[in-house]
């Protein structure tokens, strides 16, 4: 147990002494997480509106917004309008032409353009603009029925209105498993890239940790312990745990610097605890698999960053799983990063424990099973090779 | 004297290249076993075999009386491997690389500690021991390496080419710790293709060429083994392929070798046969730099056993 202990702990500090894996490991994820919060999070708070154009339906629509809670402001271009929900500063933009006004006066069919961004906040504002238009629809369709029934349209509005005021109304309440807000309730603005970042950069460490599996065969390291009173069994349960540990410690790391910096809230830590062990361990098996395999350090660098970050994004830590297409969404299954990811929205999200993640643990434990054997038997074989 | 390592006909094959044939050797405690041979001679082979890395084909290698072999997990705490690979991490100190290595032999603090200090002394790193291993000259990179085969004060040392790369001073510290070591009674096997350090440090030497051992004995005793002839060294360009032929029909001349720069002969009575060996050299074109006349030493035996010169 010694020299599995020895290497395991000698992988560590290599890991740890390697000045290249400063940024990337301890800074980058961090600003990642930022970035992606900006990007993406919200805070839960008003939905932010514009509504472009200068008509009566214009106003209509954003007299609505306002009513609704959202903050509104008027005028400009669609350009403008799409800039300033680029840069995060608005969530959501109504377009309404002349053109537009003119049809709904007529009680013509009318398809007005919205413009959204990508944030979950973005996502509630589309909500929110959808029900206005389709309040004012209906709005106008009562309108134009008592007109229809002979009724001045003075009279009729002016009817409608009393109608809008005192009448029975009918609040919205959204329910089902495909809401996009729903699927997003609860997160604070950087839970989401926090969640996704933790599995991409452990993952990613694990890889450049390959690497150093083969240097080590290279140096006549591995040789060497092998001259020793140390089995190769110990080599390989070594090495495995160095990985493992280097992985961990990345995780851990991003885990409580997004808690402490950021406020990430990650729920149950016995359960967050166990889905990140859960996939520190696939990632380490993963690991191995590569540094066994490859012979080349630059070549094994090279393509753990590439590999790392196609299963990453195909496993949602770049886009959420939510926004996937059902066929990528079947793919995206095969990665460990799908697993981690849904059991971290079940503990973040929804305040799950350790038994409503037994399902992603499960996977991620097979995946192991799996992974974990073929790297050890692949190691075997190359330090076989390396004598 | 008992041995501390008994090897008995060795072998090892790959595919159809036997490295190594039929190689047994002993060596006693206190004693300082020579392999010289050239590159690709089976040393390394016969090496790793004797440091339990490879099992034999046929044969076994005995280190205190046990068979030594990878599995041989308890024997090994006996061998103390210096590869010829510098086997040190260059992103560790050169005190955290024994330490590492110390732990793998099941070494524990403070004695640890204490033999790291020990051994930082012995290879003269102690102002050194907290810089990383990177960071050193080739020379202290070799003598950490030695270091670390040292640590466990294992009954065996073996040392594959452990001055390859190393400057002259470095190399003769390297030679004075080996010495020192063989003085404390540590058995050593040490392989080398630099005549001049077989003749220094061995009390016996085997030279070994395509995977066998050719000869065996003291220094003397091999020297014997060439009936005391002399050798003569022309170095220079041209044909020498042509001029080591001319040479060969020379009266007196027992051997000759040839390699991109250099004919060797070794000869009976060299002093007489300088001239005519010159103006032979020279009608076959060969424009010589320098001439060279050397007594017997182990160059000459291994170019009597083997027809070919050691550095070939």
């Amino acid at each position: 147990m010694t020299a599995v202990l020895a290497i395991a702990g000698t992988g560590l500090r290599r890991f740890l002494r390697d000045r290249s894996n400063y940024f990337f490991v301890f800074v980058f994820p961090l600003l990642l997480v930022v970035l992606i919060g900006l990007q993406f999070g919200g805070e839960g708070g008003e939905s932010r509106a514009i509504v472009v154009g200068g008509s009566d339906l214009a106003d209509q629509v954003a007299t609505g917004l306002e009513d609704g809670g959202a903050t509104v402001s008027r005028g400009g271009s669609v350009e403008d309008a799409q800039e300033t929900i680029a840069r995060g500063r608005a969530d959501a933009a109504v377009v309404v032409t002349e053109a537009d006004d003119a049809a709904f006066g007529a009680g013509e069919p009318v398809e007005l353009d919205v413009v959204a961004g990508s944030s979950t906040q973005a996502l509630a504002a589309r909500q929110v603009v959808s029900v206005e238009l389709g309040r004012v629809g209906n709005d106008q369709r009562g309108v134009l029925s008592l007109e229809a029934a002979g009724i001045p349209p003075d009279e009729a509005l002016a009817a409608f209105d009393t109608v809008a005021a005192v009448g029975p109304t009918v609040a919205r309440s959204t329910v089902g498993d495909d809401s996009l807000d729903e699927a997003f309730a609860g997160l604070g603005q950087f839970d989401l890239g926090a969640a996704q970042q933790v599995s991409l950069f452990v993952f990613l460490a694990s890889l450049a940790g390959a690497a150093s599996l083969i240097q080590s065969r290279q140096l006549g390291v591995t040789r060497r312990e092998l001259a020793g009173p140390v089995t190769t069994t110990q080599v390989v349960a070594g090495e495995a745990l160095g990985r493992f540990v280097v992985a961990f410690t990345q995780g851990a790391y991003i885990v409580a610097g997004t808690a402490v910096l950021f406020g990430v809230d990650w729920g149950d830590p016995v359960a967050t605890g166990a889905v990140l062990v859960a996939f520190c361990a696939v990632s380490a098996s993963v690991a191995m698999v590569f540094g066994s395999l490859l012979d080349s350090v630059n070549v094994a660098s090279g393509v753990g960053v590439g590999v790392g970050l196609v299963v990453a994004a195909l496993g949602g830590s770049m886009l959420p799983l939510e926004l996937f297409p059902d066929n990528l969404l079947t793919v995206s299954a095969v990665t460990p990063h799908h697993w981690a990811y849904e059991a971290y929205a079940e503990i973040t999200r929804r305040g799950g424990g350790v038994g409503d993640v037994l399902p992603q643990l499960g996977v991620l434990a097979l995946m192991t099973a799996i992974l974990l054997p073929l790297g050890a038997w692949l190691l075997r074989r190359s330090l076989a090779r390396a004598l | 004297m008992a041995a501390v390592l008994a090897c008995e006909g060795l072998v090892r094959r790959f595919g159809d290249l036997a490295a190594v044939d039929d190689v047994s050797f002993t060596i006693a405690a206190g004693e300082t076993y020579g392999l010289l041979g050239p590159n690709g001679a089976g040393k390394t082979t016969t090496i790793s075999m004797v440091a339990g890395l490879l099992d034999p084909d046929v044969g076994v290698a005995r280190v205190l009386g046990d068979p030594i072999g990878p599995a041989a997990v308890d024997v090994k705490r006996h061998i103390g491997l210096v590869p010829q690979e510098l086997a040190i991490y260059p992103d560790l100190t050169g005190r955290e690389n024994l330490a590492f290595f110390g732990r793998l032999q099941g070494m524990r603090k403070p004695d640890l500690e204490a033999r790291v200090d020990e051994v930082l002394e012995v290879i003269g790193l102690v102002d050194r021991a907290g810089d990383l291993a990177k960071e050193y000259s080739g020379g202290m990179k070799r003598r950490l390496n030695i270091g670390i085969g040292l640590l466990h004060q294992p009954s065996l040392l073996v040392l594959d080419e452990p001055t390859v790369g190393v400057d002259p001073q470095s190399r003769n510290a390297i030679l004075e710790s080996v010495e020192a070591l063989s003085g404390e009674g540590m058995a050593v096997l040490y392989t080398t293709h630099y005549m001049e350090e077989a003749e220094r440090l061995c009390d016996r030497i085997a030279i070994i060429d395509h995977g066998r051992l050719q000869a065996e004995g003291t220094r003397d005793e091999l020297l014997r083994l060439t009936g005391e002839v002399d050798r003569i060294d022309l170095v220079g360009s041209g044909d020498l392929g042509a001029a080591a032929d001319a040479l060969r029909g020379l009266s007196g001349v027992e051997r000759v070798a040839h390699d991109g720069h250099t004919v060797t002969l070794t000869v009976h009575d060299a002093p007489t046969l300088v001239a005519p060996v010159v103006s032979t050299a020279v009608a076959a074109r060969m424009s010589l730099a320098d001439v060279e006349v050397s007594r017997p030493d182990l160059e000459s035996v291994f170019l009597h056993l083997t027809g070919r010169a050691l550095r070939d």
